[in-house]
This record gives C-alpha cells, sequence and structure tokens, in this order.
C-alpha cells in the first residue's frame, strides 16, 4: 500500500471509527441503563439521515442545521421507542428486543413510502474540496465526522459525570435497586437514556446522509456492526463500546480497503467470535457473577 | 482416605480473601457440620466444594479423584450434590416429575431413544427409586401435586429430595432448616440422620441454628475470617473458648 | 407410537384432509400448500433451542445452509433427493453444532446477539464467495428430483413427497417435546443453575438443542432448494428470520402445537394482505410488537385463559406422573 492510499485509510479508519462510536455508544447506554436493547437502532440511524435529506436537500435548510434537527427529533423517536415498547414490556427483555424488530419493519415501510424506495436518495455534499495530507485527499465532509464524534463524546462523558441527571443515569446502570431507594425515578431514566440513544443515532446518520447512500434499508448494516461492537465491549459498558467501535472502524476500512465490503463484515464478525470464546464478557464488561 | 478431601483452599476475590488455607476432611458416614459467624467463609467454601466457584488455589478431592475446578455438573456426576437456599425445584412440574427430572444422571440416555420411547424399563425403575425417594421424606401424599403448590417447608424439602434423587454419596445442605418451625426442623434432622444410618449417606451441612448442629452432627468444624478455628465434636466445639469468642463477636449465640 | 386412540383418530383426520386438499384446489394453492408445510417443519425446529431458552437469530441461515447443501450437492454429485435431504440436514447439523461453540458462553441478549453475528457471517460467504455458492446471484438448476419415475416437477406429487417429510419431521419433533430430553431441555430453560446441580451438563444440552433445531432447519431449506429449483442468500436474511420470529410469537412456544397454530394464522394474514402491497411489512412488524407488548404467551395462552375462564373444574393433584407440566 503505498503512502498516500495508507493516509487515506487511515483517515477513513478514523471517520468510520468515529460514526461507529457514536452509534455503538447510545446502544451500550440503553442496554446498561435498563437492559433496553433496540433491534431499530439502524432504522434511527436512517431516521437520521432523511432528517437530513428532508430539510437540506428538499427545503433547503443549512447543512448544520438540518443535522441539528436529527437530534431532536430521533432522540423523540427513541423515547417513543421507551414509552410505547421497552415499558410494557420491561419484565421481558427479550419481547422488548425482538418487538423492536416489528418496530424497524415499520420505520423501514414509513419512509420507503412516503419517500420512495429503490433509487438512492444522494444528498449533494454541503462542503465541497478536500483536505490535503500527504498527498490524501480527504473530503471536507467526512473530516467534520471526527470533530462531532469528539464533540458528541465529551459532552456525554460531561453529562454524565458532572450532571446530576447524567449522574442518576449511571447510578441506575450500576444498580436499578438502590437507585430507586434513593429517589431516583426509574421511568424517567430510562425515557432519559432511550432519548440519548436515539439522538446520537439520528446524530451519526445525519452527518453520514451526504456520504452514505441514503435508502430505507441502510439501516441493515449499522445494525450489524453496532451490535458486534457493543458484544465485544462488554454488552453495558460504553467506554467499551468506544473503543471496540475505533478497533473496528480501522479493522473494517482496512480490510474493505484491501478486498472488499463482505469480507470486512466477515473479518469483523470473525474478531467478535474470538473475543466471546477468549474474554465472554466483552473487553471491558463486567464478568457475570 | 477421607471421602471428602481439601488441601489449602483459598479464593481470593480481588484484595479479599474469602477462604484462607483451609484443610478439610469428611469421612465417609460422618454428619459434618460447618459453622461460623456471618462473613466467615462458609458459603464460599460451599460453593467451592460444589464447583460454583473455582478455587484460587488448593485442591479438593472427592472419593479419591480432583473435582476443584471441574463444573458443578460433573461434581452433580462423580457423587457429590448440594441444595440450595432458595427454591430449588421445578415450579411447573408435579413433585414425583421433579425427582424423576433429577435422576438425570442416573438415566442412560440417548436422543434415539427418547424419540423411539424405548426407555420403558428405564422410566419404570426411575418411578420406583423416585417414588422411594419421595416416601423416605414423608412427601408421598403431595406427590402429583405441582411444586408451586407447595407450602414452603415443603418445597425445600423437595430441594432435598431432588438432591437425593442424583444418588449422591455424599450431600451438601445449604442452611436446610433456616426459616422453618420446629416441627419441620426435627423432622429434616430425623431425616439427615437416617439418610447417614439408613442410606450410607455422607452429609455435610452448613447452618446457623446451633441447636441443630449440636444435635445432628457427629463432627463440626468451625470457620472464622476464611481459616478454620478448630474442628471436633459438639461438646467440644461448645466449650471452646476461641469459638465462643468469635460467635460473641455477633448476635448468634445460644449454644 | 404411544398415543391414544384419540389423537390416531385426529391425525387420520389430518392427513385425509391433507390427502386430499391438492387435488380440490388449484396448482397455485398446491404451491402455497407445499411453502406452508415447509414452513411448518421449520418453526416447529425453531421451538427445539427456544425450549432451553436460547433464542438464536440465526435459525434461518440453518435452513439456509441445508439449501445450499442441496444445491451444492446436486451440483456436484447428482444425488437421488432421498440422499439430499438426509445429508443436508446432517450438513445443517454440523454447521450449527460449529457456530453455537462460541455462543455457548452467552445467554438472552448476548445469544441473541452473538447468533445473529455468526449467522450473517454465514450469510456472507455465500454472497462472497461465487464459487462454489454462487456469489449475491445465489445458484440455479437444483432438479426438482424424481423418484420411482415420478417427477417431482409438478407440484401435486411434490406436494405428498413433501407431506411423507413433514409428518415424520413432526412426529420426531414432537416425541423429543414428549420425552425427558425435552424436559431436560425446559428443566435447563426453568433453572439452569439447579439442573447443573443435580448433574445436567448444560452446555452439552443446549448445544443438542440447537443442533437438532438446526437439523431439521436443513430439511425444511433443503425442500425448499428442490422445489425452487434455486437458493438466493436473501431468502435466508434477517428479514425472514423476523417472520419466523412472528409466526412463533404470536403462536406461542409453550406447547408443541403453538408454533404450528401462529404459522396457519400468519399464512392466511400474509395471503389475505397482499392488496396491502409493499405496507405489508408494516402490518406484520405491528402484529408482532402487538402480541409482544399485550399477549407474549401467544395466541395459545389465550386459549389458556379462555379454557381457564370456561372449564374450571381442574381438580387439585391429578396431574398423572410425565404429563404435568408442559
Amino acid at each position: 500500500m503505498d503512502l498516500p492510499t495508507l493516509i487515506q485509510t487511515i483517515a477513513n479508519s478514523v471517520v468510520a471509527g468515529s460514526v461507529y462510536a457514536i452509534i455503538a455508544v447510545g446502544l451500550a447506554m440503553a442496554f446498561g441503563v435498563m437492559k433496553m436493547a433496540n433491534f431499530a437502532h439502524g432504522e434511527f440511524f436512517m431516521a437520521g439521515a432523511y432528517v437530513v435529506y428532508v430539510f437540506y436537500a428538499l427545503l433547503g435548510w443549512p447543512f448544520p442545521a438540518a443535522v441539528l434537527m436529527a437530534i431532536p427529533i430521533v432522540g423523540a423517536m427513541g423515547v417513543a421507542t421507551e414509552r410505547f415498547i421497552f415499558r410494557p414490556t420491561r419484565d421481558n427483555v427479550m419481547a422488548g428486543f425482538m418487538a423492536t424488530a416489528g418496530l424497524a419493519f415499520i420505520l423501514q415501510v414509513l419512509v420507503g413510502q412516503t419517500w420512495g424506495v429503490g433509487l438512492m436518495r444522494s444528498v449533494p455534499t454541503p462542503y465541497m474540496g478536500a483536505m490535503d495530507i500527504f498527498g490524501a485527499k480527504i473530503g471536507w465532509q467526512r473530516v467534520l465526522v471526527l470533530p462531532s464524534a469528539v464533540v458528541m463524546l465529551s459532552a456525554l462523558w460531561f453529562f454524565l459525570y458532572r450532571v446530576k441527571a447524567g449522574k442518576a443515569l449511571r447510578a441506575c446502570a450500576q444498580d436499578p435497586e438502590t437507585a430507586r431507594l434513593q429517589g431516583i425515578r426509574i421511568g424517567r431514566m430510562t425515557m432519559l437514556a432511550m432519548a440519548i440513544s436515539g439522538a446520537s443515532a439520528g446524530l451519526a446518520g445525519a452527518l453520514m446522509a451526504p456520504i452514505h447512500p441514503v435508502t430505507p434499508y441502510m439501516g441493515h448494516g449499522v445494525i450489524l456492526t453496532a451490535f458486534i461492537i457493543v458484544v465485544m465491549g462488554g454488552m453495558e459498558s460504553i467506554a467499551g463500546a468506544v473503543l471496540a467501535a475505533v478497533l473496528l472502524g480501522f479493522v473494517h476500512t482496512f480490510v474493505t480497503t484491501l478486498f472488499d465490503a463482505v469480507t470486512a463484515q466477515m473479518v469483523g464478525v470473525a474478531i467478535m467470535a474470538l473475543v466471546l470464546i477468549v474474554r465472554p464478557q466483552g473487553l471491558l464488561g463486567r464478568v457475570k457473577a | 482416605m477421607a471421602l471428602l478431601e481439601v488441601r489449602g483452599l483459598v479464593k481470593r476475590f480481588g484484595g479479599l480473601v474469602a477462604v484462607n488455607d483451609v484443610d478439610l476432611d469428611v469421612e465417609a458416614g460422618e454428619i459434618r457440620g460447618i459453622i461460623g459467624p456471618n462473613g466467615a467463609g462458609k458459603t464460599t467454601l460451599f460453593n467451592l466444594i460444589s464447583g460454583a466457584l473455582k478455587p484460587t488455589s488448593g485442591t479438593i478431592k472427592f472419593d479419591g479423584k480432583i473435582i476443584s475446578g471441574k463444573k458443578p455438573s460433573h461434581i452433580a456426576r462423580a457423587g457429590l450434590v448440594r441444595t440450595f437456599q432458595r427454591n430449588a425445584m421445578f415450579p411447573t412440574y408435579s413433585v414425583l416429575d421433579n425427582v424423576m427430572l433429577a435422576r438425570h444422571t442416573r438415566i442412560n440416555e440417548n436422543l434415539f431413544k427418547a424419540v423411539l420411547g424405548t426407555d420403558r424399563k428405564d422410566e419404570e425403575r426411575n418411578l420406583r427409586r423416585a417414588r422411594e425417594i419421595i416416601e423416605f421424606l414423608d412427601l408421598s401424599e403431595f406427590a402429583d401435586e405441582l411444586a408451586q403448590n407447595l407450602s414452603h417447608g415443603h418445597q425445600r424439602i423437595l430441594g432435598i429430595a431432588n438432591a437425593l434423587a442424583v444418588e449422591p454419596k455424599l450431600i451438601m445442605l445449604d442452611e436446610p432448616v433456616a426459616g422453618m418451625n420446629p416441627t419441620e426442623t426435627a423432622m429434616v434432622t430425623d431425616h439427615l440422620r437416617r439418610l447417614r444410618d439408613e442410606w450410607n449417606m455422607t452429609v455435610i451441612l452448613v447452618e446457623h441454628d446451633m441447636r441443630t448442629v449440636m444435635e445432628t452432627c457427629d463432627y463440626i468444624s468451625v470457620l472464622n475470617f476464611g481459616e478454620k478455628l478448630m474442628e471436633g465434636d459438639p461438646g467440644q466445639v461448645s466449650r471452646d473458648p476461641r469459638v465462643i469468642e468469635a460467635y460473641l463477636g455477633s448476635e448468634e449465640i445460644d449454644l | 407410537m404411544f398415543v391414544n386412540w384419540k389423537t390416531w383418530l385426529f391425525l387420520i383426520a389430518v392427513l385425509a384432509v391433507a390427502g386430499a386438499a391438492p387435488f380440490m384446489v388449484r396448482a397455485y394453492s398446491t404451491e402455497v400448500l407445499i411453502l406452508f408445510m415447509i414452513n411448518l417443519i421449520l418453526v416447529c425446529s425453531y421451538r427445539i433451542p427456544t425450549m432451553t431458552g436460547d433464542w438464536s437469530l440465526s435459525h434461518v441461515v440453518m435452513m439456509g445452509v441445508g439449501a445450499y447443501a442441496t444445491a451444492l450437492l446436486s451440483k456436484w454429485w447428482d444425488l437421488s433427493i432421498l440422499l439430499t435431504v438426509p445429508l443436508s440436514a446432517v450438513v445443517a447439523a454440523v454447521v450449527g453444532l460449529i457456530l453455537v461453540t462460541p455462543l455457548i458462553r452467552t445467554k438472552g441478549f448476548g445469544f441473541f446477539i452473538a447468533s445473529f453475528a455468526l449467522g450473517e457471517f454465514v450469510r456472507l460467504t455465500w454472497v462472497k464467495f461465487r464459487d462454489p455458492f454462487g456469489g449475491p446471484r445465489g445458484m440455479i438448476g437444483i432438479p426438482s428430483g424424481e423418484l420411482g419415475g415420478i417427477d417431482f416437477f409438478e407440484p401435486v406429487p411434490y406436494y405428498f413427497f413433501v407431506l411423507v417429510f413433514v409428518f415424520f419431521s413432526l412426529l420426531v419433533m414432537y416425541r423429543i417435546d414428549r420425552s425427558r430430553i425435552g424436559r431436560t431441555f425446559k428443566a435447563i430453560y426453568t433453572d439452569a443453575e439447579l439442573a447443573e446441580s443435580v448433574g445436567i451438563d448444560v452446555p452439552h444440552y443446549r448445544a443438542l438443542a440447537f443442533a437438532t433445531g438446526a437439523f431439521f432447519a436443513g430439511i425444511a431449506g433443503s425442500l425448499l432448494a428442490h422445489r425452487l429449483g434455486a437458493v438466493d442468500p436473501k431468502n435466508f436474511d434477517v428479514t425472514t428470520m423476523v417472520y419466523l420470529i412472528i409466526w412463533i410469537v404470536v403462536g406461542g412456544t409453550s406447547t408443541f402445537w403453538g408454533p404450528i397454530f401462529g404459522l396457519t394464522v400468519m399464512t392466511f394474514v400474509f395471503e389475505w394482505s397482499r392488496p396491502l402491497l409493499e405496507w405489508r411489512p408494516l402490518l406484520f412488524g405491528g402484529i408482532l410488537i402487538f402480541f409482544l407488548v399485550f399477549l407474549p404467551g401467544g395466541l395459545e395462552s389465550l386459549f389458556g385463559k379462555l379454557r381457564e375462564r370456561f372449564f374450571t373444574r381442574k381438580p387439585l393433584g391429578k396431574g398423572s406422573a410425565g404429563s404435568s407440566g408442559t
């Protein structure tokens, strides 16, 4: 691999790792707080992309505004999912999980029937031109992803460790019973977790809209990767998710460049299987008693 | 050679040493009690022997074979079973079905025989043994009753029946009379003695109820702070000043 | 075998209806019936690993393994259909055993997600390798098979061939359910720790349940491949898996008949909702959510409740040994 290609691939890896991190963190958080695993998480990503499509490509809003719209809109979808699917099934987490598979179907159909299936909507690139590093050209559109991820993760960290509501959320994740005894309202916390979960998936989708072909089924590839990351990182560990996301970003990108995307997916699964055999609790997960 | 031989057993949880270099020898046909104040490491020791936990170091030998580090199901098949403090039964099955199911290891089983149903003879033998066990524990009148419909006390006894179904050489009981009234307690201790006398079984008892331990056990091992404090027959243990002192630190007394 | 005369009568009646069916309906409906019967085997096969509490998302891929095995066996060695079906099932069982090995260290969610990933791995090998799996387009040219001069290209003869397989597959799976092994599976689901303490090697039984389920899924896949004459990796993706889950959720899993019932109901819904066109998956998604939120035990639990309402004369303690519990 020559130097420009190497730089390009590293840059793409960083972008991929950043996107994966944003996506996976939301999933890990919802799972950690109340064992809510969202099969439609990929569809939330897709929804974020469509928000940008609608506001930026169709309605002509400025790109940053369109991206910011994805956060509350998909966040609200997360809250609705918590309220109508996870809360009624909280005694049976598997049921909640499977129900979100039904939600995925519903979202795919709704989006497909409203804005059309088949033809991939392409969102025009708001930031033309590229950054030049050692001969490799990296589109500004992609460059944007890394600082966005850093900002988002920093904000999340700040929220979880410095803000009262966030600390309450962490307490819930560690020990729901004690948290309840301390007066923390579990219902509020689960809603909050799913709001963050949805918002982050939506943000990722929004950022990727100009880069990734926008179709109702773009969530399919995402969900598998997200699950692999969460399993590898340790199901409820947010830090584990970030670590695994970056690792997988690099692995996927390099393997795709050297071989192809399908092989990259397979390698990702193989690594996950290896982690399961060698360290079933994941990289940073807690050992289950 | 003792039926159960524990040598130099150590269990560490991170920085905490729950069991510290414990040796234990339990002879066949004994009823052995293991006592100690709260936090003495009894439960950890129990779990180490039954395979629920893996030792940090040390060995456990049962019937001459090493069992330390093996899976609980392997240890059970070797003839060492345990009961649980919680309800250990299959709630939607009848008492008889519970015991029949627990007789799993005593049945030569494979998928083809099961499908073809040629295991009729086996089933009949198992039925007989299951009924014997149920009768021994005075549960016969509930044989066809669903386990979840039994009273709490009877559910605990069903837990013992399920353990006996394996036809073990050694049965370890985890606080078998906790929460029982004197009548039920007397019944259980009577059964334990009969297990030793009539069925040649070895019994290990982890228990807080001192009276039960003193009345039922042949020999008692006392743990404190993860170490073995002393061993002796009930008379020796109840008079030993170290044991009295260990217990004076906590509320349980009544030796 | 070992069932009473009422069940025999019921079986004979069902077989009689099944036997007459293809002669009373259009050719299109016979095709639908063939597909229905193949799905019957599939849905009952999925119940087996769920008996130990292992809900996998890779089951439909096991069916695909059977289908691809059939495609390859037919292409390389031109084997009779009487050989391809069982051999494909064995291949599926073996692949199932390989897959379940890393999975055995997980349960519940972890199992669900990891099984999804591993299933995708297998499916992606079909997509990636044009040789021998045909890549994204799949494989074609699978013979429809023949037996004693009767060509199975025609729906009616194939219908009866499949009927025989369905009968025996369901019979075996029913016997497994009723057997001690079936009860061991359920015991593991009820209380794995207790099961371990009485000597049940839980990982061994979970693997056995998984591989057995894969075996029968392989039969279904093989029968499907012969019928369609082709295999396509898209037939065995997560969408199909979710449909399988819908059938089994709608029916319920606590008895052997639950999944059959769910499949039957949803097959009707599927056919009748054709006019909905692309809105159909939305309906199915909604049905899945509805059942999981309001009726997680499936329709069979509804019947249980109705039976309790109207037939509450159940005397206590009269269950006979071997038949109490489900």
